[in-house]
């Protein structure tokens, strides 16, 4: 069989073509906002306070209201 | 619920930078980031040099949110403005648009390359499981899902920085002003500008401009 360029050509011009074909595409997927969990579900460690109850809104607020007033000297002094 | 914010009295702060070490502990923060700091104007000037403790405001209206151009932040129901580093393509326009300077960035590359934006979270992690290693690892200890609030407020020494819900810490704050007043500092200065930001008892209720008469506005 007598080599052809020609042809040998013709087919690595036609690899080349088809390669594109296999290709993944590298279009990032678009990054979507994650929702984040409400504090007052409380958190998954061992250094949550002991006065309210996890996944109970009024009693987390009420909670960290007592907190806030803690920085309040004045009415820890009086 | 009203929205978590933090007050820092300049007649209190001694610029101990308690607040900046216990945030920077707490949180494992890395070193070219100071997510609080403080800040010291009249240097030197008797009577007149003044520090406050400056961190992210979490604003109401947060530019940062605005000029974000993968919109990778998000408001808590708390008022927390925090954002998903997930996202954050590190590109720096929240840190030109904030008024205080809190986006920041490690700036390690060669070249100025920039990391994922990191600034307070009011000690309420981010958008993973509440508490977990990965939470910690990306934005620090979420303190709020522990029952508790941020650390830098909650160890000030003389309670000059305060945080938590702000009709709480704003009556905390309006009431040192008003016994200082009382006992003889600033005489009449009526809460240093607080008639002035939101008005006495007898100041009525803004009336809002009508957008027609603002102009360019639609």
């Amino acid at each position: 069989m007598k080599f052809n360029f020609k042809t040998l050509g013709l087919g690595f011009a036609a690899a080349a073509l088809l390669a594109a074909c296999s290709e993944p595409p590298e279009i990032a997927a678009k990054a979507a906002k994650r929702p984040d969990v409400a504090p007052y579900m409380g958190a998954n460690n061992g250094f949550m306070t002991k006065n309210w109850t996890p996944g109970n809104q009024a009693s987390w607020t009420e909670s960290t209201d007592k907190r806030t007033q803690g920085q309040n000297e004045y009415s820890r002094v009086k | 619920m009203a929205r978590m914010k933090f007050i820092c009295d300049t007649e209190r702060c001694i610029e101990c930078n308690g607040c900046v070490t216990a945030c920077k502990n707490d949180n494992e923060v890395p070193w070219g980031i100071n997510r609080r700091r403080v800040v010291t104007v009249n240097d030197g000037i008797i009577g007149q040099e003044k520090s406050i403790s400056v961190a992210c405001m979490h604003c109401t209206d947060a530019p940062c949110m605005a000029v974000c151009p993968v919109d990778c932040f998000y408001r808590t129901d708390e008022g927390v403005v925090l954002h998903d580093k997930d996202i954050c393509i590190g590109c720096g326009y929240c840190s030109f648009a904030c008024p205080f300077g809190a986006p920041q960035f490690l700036s390690k590359g060669a070249f100025g390359s920039r990391s994922k934006m990191d600034k307070c979270t009011f000690c309420s992690g981010g958008p993973e499981e509440n508490g977990s290693v990965a939470e910690f690892e990306k934005y620090g200890r979420n303190r709020l899902a522990e029952g508790k609030l941020p650390l830098c407020a909650e160890m000030c020494s003389t309670k000059a920085l305060i945080g938590g819900d702000s009709d709480i810490i704003s009556g905390i704050f309006n009431n040192r002003v008003a016994t200082r007043e009382k006992n003889g500092k600033y005489p009449g200065s009526k809460a240093f500008g607080w008639t002035t930001a939101y008005g006495g008892p007898d100041t009525p209720a803004p009336t809002p401009t009508p957008a027609a008469k603002i102009p360019g506005a639609k």
